[in-house]
Parts: C-alpha cells; structure tokens; sequence
C-alpha cells in the first residue's frame, strides 16, 4: 500500500478547501448561456446574447467577491433566464422569418395563379374574337350567298317577264315553260329556221343567257298529221334546229337537250286548223335551279 | 408640564414617528409586476413553459414582498430582479409561442391555395 506524506495531504485539502463549490445556479447559467451562444440566438438575436453574456459575467462577479452569498445566487439564475430568453427570441425570430417565407409564398402563388388565369382569359378572348370574326365571316358568306341567289331570282323574273312578250309562258313542276308556235319558227314538214323566226328565237335565246346556269330541255311538237314515225323523226329534227341555234347565241349546248315528242302530246284538238297549228310548236322548259344543279 | 406643553409634545412625537415612516424605502415591484401583468395579457397561462415562468415570477414576487416586510430589503430587492426575469421570459415564450402558430397558419395557407389551384407552381417552402 503506498503511503502519501503528510504534506501532500494537508495541500490537497487546502486546495479542496480553497476552491469554492459552483452553486447550482450559476452552473445552469453556465451551462444555459453556452448552449444559446453556440446556436441560433448567436446569428439572429446577438444582442440578446450579449446582453446574457454580461448577466453572466456579473454573476461570475458576484461568485468571486462572495460564491454562496444570495446576491450571487440571484443573479446567475437571471443570468440563466437572460440565455433562455436569447434563446427564446432566437426561436420568435426564425418563426417570423417562417412567416414572412410562407406570406411571400403566398403572394407568389397568388401573382402566378393571377397571370395564369390573365393568360388564360386573353387566350379565351383571342379565341373569342376569333370565334366571332371567323362567324362574322360565315355570316357576310351567308349575306353575300342570299344576295347572290335574289340577285338570281330576280334575273329569272325579269327574263320570265321578257319573254312572256316574245312566246307563251308557263310555271310547270318541270320548270318555266316557253312555247313557241311551229308555224312561227318552221315552214311546213321542215325543220330549217325561217329568217324571222331566227330574229324572234335570238330574243328568246338572249333573255336565256341571263340565266344560263340552268339547264333547258328543247322538245319539239307536231299535229296528227302525217305517220308517227315521220312526226317524231320530224318534231326531233326541230328540236335539234332550236338547241344548235341557242348554242351559236352563246348558251352552252352541254346544258341542252333537245327532245322529239312528236304528235303524243297535244295542247288542243287536232280536227281544226286552230287545233293543229297549236299542237306544232317547240317548248323550252328551263329547269329549276336545284335541278339543274342535281 | 402643563397641559398646553403636553400637547405640544405629542404632536412632535407623531411628526417624528411619520418622519421615521416616510423614511422607509418602499419595494419598487412596478416592473415586474407590469412584466406579470403583460405576460398574463399574452396569454402565457395557456402556454405551457410560459406558464412555469409566470408562476415563478408570481411566487418571487410574493417572496421578494415577504422579505421586505422581514426587513431584508437588500434580499428583497435582489429576489425581484428573478421576479423580472422570469415574467420577461414568460413574455417571451408567449409570443414564440403565438408567431409559431401564425407562421404554420401562413404555410397551410399557402398549401391550401396550391392545393386547390392547378396552376400554382412550385413546392411548399
């Protein structure tokens, strides 16, 4: 067993008995004020730290001069709420920066929600305006097509009308019906114009090319006079006469058709002169438009 | 000593002792009672660690007072500077308390407004 000497004994005890006991209050200010200087409070609250540093400070004063008396108690455990209290405003701080991170976020999403729905309502309106130019278009179309087909119509009455003076004339379902008497246009059992026929079918065949998008069906007539044979192939023959006619004034011979009827379809009777020379005759029937167009 | 001498005598005795009286230093507690007073109106009772604090510095007061009655005025004195630090601290931690919770109404807030609009961007901060 090793021996210590007396002396060394009695110097330890001096030194146990020369170094005074830390209270517990300065130790938890100590302790406290460490903790808050090594964290946030350090960056964003440094004057409250410093403020618990030199709380601190009288406390170690205070130890010095007297290291149990209750002023030095007293004031390192204000010392020790001057750290928390850095501490705590450490903790206020970074919340209010939290805060204001969230309120600029807010006002953020609201500025990018609001351009999008800006950029979205222009768009829509673009759209719109569009929408509304492209139907204002459709509509003058629309304007321009109604125009054109009174424009039309009009044509076909003021036509009708011309030629009401110059033949006989008639609405039928199969069209404007133009009659013109056999004897007017041909000389009898041919189918050669006569001179004045020509002249009074050029009329006709001018009026005509007012409308000549419609299509016209040449039919040519005759009495009971003569075989059936001889009456087609004659009324045929007419009919053509009339079409190469029109087709020299200028109306397009593809939309015409000429047609011999022959004796099969009388206007009157055939026992009297009157009878007959009604039956002779060529008829223009200017089909509908819608039919013409089928 | 005649009466009128008599007179004069006690009415110099009351000065005295009123002198004597005024002449007694009274506790300053204004501001840690003020400090108590702002903390309550904080409201650190509901606040748990604010709550430990504003009774702590309820019951130094009560001390700092008893021991100013006992004639220990340096002692009571000393005690009130742990009444004024507690109340600042309870204080304090009312208001952390109440800019925590606003900081969290302000960040659900603004999940909320991206939650319900396809056109927000970005994530939560």
């Amino acid at each position: 067993m090793k021996l210590y000497s007396p002396s060394a004994l009695v110097l330890a005890a001096l030194l146990v008995g020369c170094a005074p006991k830390v209270p517990m209050e300065l130790a938890n200010a100590r302790s406290t004020y460490h903790r808050a200087s090594n964290g946030p409070a350090k960056t964003l609250v440094p004057a409250e730290l410093h403020k618990a540093g030199e709380a601190l400070e009288q406390a170690e004063v205070a130890f010095k001069d007297d290291p149990k008396g209750y002023h030095t108690l007293d004031l390192a455990y204000v010392a020790q709420r001057k750290a928390e209290l850095a501490e705590t405003l450490a903790i206020h701080a970074s919340e209010s920066g939290r805060m204001a991170d969230a309120n600029a976020s807010y006002q953020s999403t609201q500025d990018s929600i609001m351009l999008r729905t800006r950029s979205d309502l222009a768009t829509s309106q673009t759209d719109l305006a569009a929408s509304q130019s492209a139907g204002a278009v459709t509509s003058a179309q629309l304007a321009v097509s109604e125009e054109a087909r009174l424009l039309a119509d009009q044509r076909a009455r003021d036509a009708m009308e011309a030629l009401a003076k110059l033949a006989a004339v008639k609405e039928e379902a199969r069209g404007m019906v133009i009659t013109l008497s056999g004897s007017v246009l041909f000389a009898s059992d041919e189918s050669t114009l006569l001179p004045a026929a020509q002249t009074r079918l050029a009329q006709v065949a001018d009026t005509l090319l007012t409308t000549k998008e419609r299509s016209l069906l040449i039919e040519g007539h005759t009495d009971s006079q003569g075989s059936d044979e001889h009456n087609m192939a004659l009324s045929q023959r007419r009919a053509d006469a009339v079409r190469a006619f029109l087709g020299q004034r200028g109306y397009d011979t593809a939309r015409i058709r000429a047609v011999g009827v022959g004796e099969g379809r009388p206007v009157a009777e055939n026992e009297s002169p009157e009878g007959r020379a009604n039956n002779r005759r060529v008829e223009i029937v200017v089909e509908p438009a819608a039919k013409a167009e089928r | 000593m005649s009466h009128h001498l008599r007179n004069t005598v006690a009415l110099l005795a009351i000065c005295a002792g009123l002198a004597g009286c005024a002449s007694k230093t009274a506790l300053k507690t204004d501001s840690s009672t003020a400090a108590i007073r702002t903390a309550e109106e904080l409201g650190a009772p509901q606040v748990a660690q604010a709550s430990l604090h504003l009774q702590l510095a309820k019951e130094e007061l009560e001390a700092a007072t008893a021991l100013h009655e006992d004639g220990k005025k340096e002692e009571a004195t000393s005690m009130l500077l742990r009444a004024e630090a507690d109340a600042e601290l309870a204080i304090a931690l009312s208001r952390a308390d109440a800019e925590r919770t606003e900081a969290e109404n302000a960040m659900e807030r603004v999940r909320t407004l991206r939650a319900q609009n396809p056109y927000s961007t970005g994530g939560d901060k």
